[in-house]
């Protein structure tokens, strides 16, 4: 039996520290089922952390594992819906392409002795952008076989998921080739010292190469491994893997400097992190939070482990090449040491952990008036619980749709958690939702990002006999009771096209801003306006589509670009709500009268651009209208009040509201102009 | 020897610079130009204090995280206070602030710059997001936009900060005791220890200069709009490292230019336009320019390798191996 390392005991007293927090504060967290969906919510992002351990250990880095994912999950698509490959073979190429990758990190890094973070910031572009280009961004590939799907989603033996004996069969590998084999050793020796490497006999090309290969390798497995737990291979797959596995990584104590760090210590990094975000979840604290706390404990491990160091005399540089010699020091330091860090942390989750509570409960304070609504009194003694999922929680459209949701809540007299990714991330989403089904919430609403991806969860949701909403954008109908409909991506299509072809007199040539390349909804309405297009419009022209990313800032000098390279276009259609301003300030300040802008945004960002005459149209739905008719349809569901053969139904300030099918219908898109813009504000 | 990777990028921006020229004359308009400039400036303002952090050998990945709260911060500032000084004075002040935060960890700590920067990086991007809750600074007082000067004016201003900054550093660095003490401290820390430098003082100056230098960044940035959105700075800190270590900046320390790092941010900032020019799909720009940065390292580190070669072959005296390069000679 090995010897658990200082760095490690400390991190292990973290972990037990969080998990006696959570098990305090957050409903259903112990429980066996909890931890198995934590490690299931692990696996692709472990197998890239265990991939990254070594090659941190030999003194290098790979920050395009997340692409490679990317390009891998693109790829695994494409064979199998394209070019008629089986599971199998469809595999076979996503590995293929990862084991390319990683040649050629292999070749520039080993063979050229390029410094590895160059190679790979540039090959974290490359790889992202052929699987962009070759999906236009928009290509989704989803229906996957089951027994494919089960592999991603299903259990063994009822609750091991069926992910776990792979993620278990790539540790031991890894274990072994990194503590008892020759490559471990010379890894580990080169990143003490390469030099003395070379001078050693060890040939250090040859085995730095293997690194890269072997994590373009792990990369494409855990993309598959990611398009079957999702059930959806699209460019965006793996989006910022990588920080999160370098943290994983680190946070287990291994030296960025090389020579030191085990796959152990990663394995527990990982689970700190893992258990970290599913108590926030569980616990309802915020997203945000998760952020903020890996921050601090990422420093306050290592600086832990520095002060030892220091303390103990330790030379400054790492001790020893290998993993437990250095840990020669006085055995009951170390456990002094362990419990010292252990109470630190537990001691910042909890002060974290009250404040946002103590804000929490000030902010909505459901007193017994607000519960005893006059048409709407539940049962007293328990209120219903909805949670609420934004596609983003940082974006001002959600935040303004939050404001309505809030409103109802407090009017209804249920409790609202609203929390979602801070950015768009599907694989995220699904993370909450299987979180908020171990705490057992009432409702589940979702704002989806991925169709075919978040379904399977959602029904499984309903199986538990929660009631599911969607709002703003519909998963499959069968994994929901209910879809808020604000409008649809057509209605959305074809009001700005049409408005498009008012202002430019039905004929002449226009630009559209996208928000990213891959985003989803985004590519829906660009279908429909080319459709609308097709259609109607004969004479007008669509000269470019160019990506935002959602930023302002980007927006802008992107409608610079358009306004130079297509004089000829004379409106600019901005279809992200950061976007719309930025192009209006592009063309205010470029003085073009004769340049339009019009696009899908809030009313409080562009009303200084709609009265100065830059932006002629602004179209949107009242998003604080859809928050609170979302927490009102989740209500009335608790109370069976509304079911599938209910057509209308009174909405509280809203009024009558239609239901179609099982669609319930906010009412048509709302056109912002200079006449009624300063009637809205959010 | 030190000047080859400038030179490398030169012939690239020459290469590039003249098939614009024959394709899209019209890049070279002189508003293009001049947006071109006022896009990439507060880049290059920022990839100045990284090259800064890269030449003690450390890095800084919270630059993305920095920036988005300089510009929150200054527009918070000017809208309660309506002094534009004053917001200047914050933003430059808050990211000093933060800077001497990342930089004492790295410094008195002695934590790998990586792993304290990756951490505030996470830490304050989160924190920024929970505090705004996504909201935008808005109804930001007349005199903001463009410091209340006519807008054909701030090109110019813009123009003499950087170049004054950018030259103002390169004189330092080249000139001044406390600039070589940055590259001897990244050359090699032991030695420059042992000659009695005060290397954490050193580690900490940079990284309080890479903050400042973001918050100066944020507020150069902010002052062309009239809002500050919230989500500011996302990714901005691939966008440094990858021109200041195509730059020539290496990443192990002592070596890097400012010179480098300029061409570096002109290379990358004309790449994207200039593809939108030549009518290329939005969809492979990121291919192309991942290809383009790939191209010129990998021609850098073939010519490298067989220089090196050709070194060892005329005997052991030649050097080549490049260990103890101090920076620009």
């Amino acid at each position: 039996m090995r010897r658990w390392t200082a760095g490690e005991l400390i991190l292990l007293g973290a972990l037990a520290a969080e998990v006696l927090l959570f098990s305090a504060i957050a409903r259903n967290f112990f429980t066996l089922g909890n931890f198995f969906e934590i490690v299931r919510l692990s696996v692709e992002l472990g197998l890239l952390a265990i991939a990254l351990t070594p090659v941190i250990v030999a003194g290098g880095i790979d920050l395009s594992v997340g692409s490679m994912m990317g390009l891998a999950a693109v790829l695994f698509g494409a064979a199998y819906h394209e070019w008629g490959f089986s599971i199998a073979g469809s595999a076979a190429v996503a590995i293929a392409a990862g084991a390319a990758g990683g040649a050629l990190n292999a070749w520039l890094v080993a063979r050229l002795n390029v410094p590895p973070l160059i190679v790979t910031l540039g090959t974290f572009s490359l790889f992202r952008g052929i699987a962009e280009g070759l999906t236009q961004g928009a290509v989704n590939y989803t229906d996957f076989p089951a027994h494919f799907l089960w592999f991603g989603q299903g259990y063994l033996w009822g609750v091991v998921p069926t992910q776990l004996p792979l993620f278990a069969i790539v540790l031991a590998a890894y274990a072994v080739l990194l503590h008892r084999s020759v490559a471990g050793r010379a890894w580990y020796v080169i990143g003490f010292t390469p030099a003395g490497a070379r001078y050693a006999g060890i040939p250090v090309e040859r085995r730095v190469g293997t690194l890269y290969l072997l994590s373009g390798i792990i990369s494409s497995i855990a993309a598959i491994v990611y398009v079957a737990h999702l059930g959806q291979a699209k460019s965006d797959a793996g989006t910022g893997y990588e920080l999160d596995a370098i943290t994983a990584v680190v946070l287990g104590g291994t030296s960025v400097f090389g020579g030191r760090g085990t796959v152990y210590g990663t394995v527990l990094g990982l689970f700190a992190l893992a258990v970290l975000r599913n108590g926030l979840h569980l616990a309802a604290l915020p997203s945000e939070l998760a952020g903020v706390l890996t921050g601090t404990l990422l420093i306050a491990t290592i600086a832990i482990d520095r002060l030892r160091a220091a303390t103990l005399g330790a030379p400054r540089r790492e001790a020893s090449p290998g993993t437990g010699e250095g840990a020669g020091e006085v055995d009951v330091r170390n456990s002094q040491v362990a419990v010292l860090c252990a109470t630190i942390v537990a001691g910042s989750l909890i002060v974290a952990g009250t404040n946002v509570w103590l804000v929490r409960s000030l902010r909505s304070p459901g007193g017994p008036a607000a519960a005893a609504g006059p048409s709407f009194t539940g049962t007293p003694a328990r209120r219903p619980v909805i949670a609420m999922m934004p596609k983003a929680k940082g974006d001002p459209y959600f935040v303004s749709c939050r404001v309505g949701a809030e409103e109802a809540a407090q009017e209804l007299g249920v409790d609202l958690i609203w929390d979602g990714p801070t950015s768009l991330d599907a694989a995220r989403q699904n993370e909450l939702v299987e979180n908020w089904i171990t705490r057992k919430v009432d409702v589940i609403a979702v704002a989806v990002e991925n169709r075919g991806g978040i379904s399977s969860v959602l029904r499984k949701a309903r199986s538990r006999g929660i009631r599911v909403l969607t709002w703003d954008a519909d998963a499959e109908p069968d994994a929901r009771d209910f879809f808020v409909n604000q409008a649809t991506a057509e209605g959305i299509g074809n009001t700005l096209t049409d408005e498009a072809a008012r202002l430019l007199g039905g004929k002449g040539e226009f630009a559209i801003i996208t928000g990213a390349l891959s985003a989803a909804n985004q590519n829906e309405w660009i279908a429909f306006i080319k459709k609308r297009l097709a259609e109607k419009y004969p004479n007008l022209k669509l000269a470019t589509i160019r990506p935002s990313d959602d930023d302002r800032d980007k927006a802008f000098a992107e409608t610079q670009t358009i306004m130079r390279v297509f004089p000829n276009v004379k409106l600019v259609m901005a279809i992200s709500a950061p976007a719309v301003p930025g192009s209006a300030e592009a063309v205010r300040q470029a003085n073009r009268r004769d340049v339009n802008v019009i696009g899908l945004s809030l009313p409080n960002m562009n009303k200084p651009y709609v009265h100065d005459g830059w932006v002629q149209t602004v179209v949107l739905w009242n998003t604080k209208d859809l928050g609170y008719l979302t927490v009102l349809a989740g209500s009335l569901l608790t109370q069976n009040r509304i079911t599938p053969s209910t057509t209308s139904f009174e909405a509280g300030r809203l009024g009558a509201i239609q239901i179609r099918g099982t669609e319930i219908v906010l009412g048509a898109p709302v056109m912002f102009t200079k006449a009624n813009i300063d009637k809205f504000n959010f | 020897m030190g000047r080859r990777r400038e030179f490398t990028l030169l012939f690239v921006i020459a290469a590039l610079a003249i098939v614009l020229a024959a394709a899209a004359p019209g890049y070279f308009a002189r508003e293009n130009l001049s947006d071109l400039f006022l896009a990439n400036m507060p880049v290059l303002v920022v990839a100045l204090g990284t090259t800064l952090v890269i030449l003690t050998g450390n890095i800084d990945i919270s630059v993305g995280s920095v920036f988005a709260i300089c510009s929150i911060v200054a527009g918070v500032v000017a809208k309660t206070s309506g002094s534009i000084a004053l917001a200047s004075v914050a933003a430059c002040s808050v990211g000093a602030a933060l800077g001497a935060l990342n930089g004492s960890l790295v410094a008195y700590l002695r934590m790998p710059s990586i792993v304290v920067t990756l951490a505030t990086m996470v830490a304050l991007r989160d924190a920024l997001r929970w505090w705004t809750q996504g909201a935008w600074v808005q109804d930001l007082p007349r005199g903001f936009q463009w410091f209340g000067l006519p807008q054909s004016a701030y090109p110019i201003v813009a123009c003499v900060v950087v170049i004054v900054l950018q030259s103002f550093t390169a004189w330092i660095m080249r000139n001044v005791a406390a600039g070589r003490a940055v590259y001897a401290t990244g050359s090699n820390e032991d030695a420059a220890r042992l000659a009695g430098l005060g290397i954490a003082r050193v580690k900490l100056a940079v990284f309080v200069a890479a903050g400042a230098f973001t918050g100066v960044a944020a507020l150069v940035n902010s002052v062309r709009f009239n809002q500050i959105p919230s989500n500011a700075g996302i990714g901005l800190e691939m966008k440094v490292i990858a021109a200041a270590i195509v730059g020539g900046a290496a990443v192990r320390g002592g070596e890097g230019s400012f010179t480098g790092t300029l061409l570096g941010v002109v290379l990358l900032g004309m790449i994207g336009p200039a593809l939108t020019f030549l009518g290329v799909s939005a969809y492979w720009e990121r291919t192309l320019q991942g290809a383009i940065i790939l191209a010129a390292i990998a021609v850098d580190a073939i010519r490298e390798r067989r220089s090196y070669h050709a070194a060892i072959a005329a005997g052991p005296s030649a050097g080549a191996s490049g260990e103890l390069r101090a920076g620009p000679a």
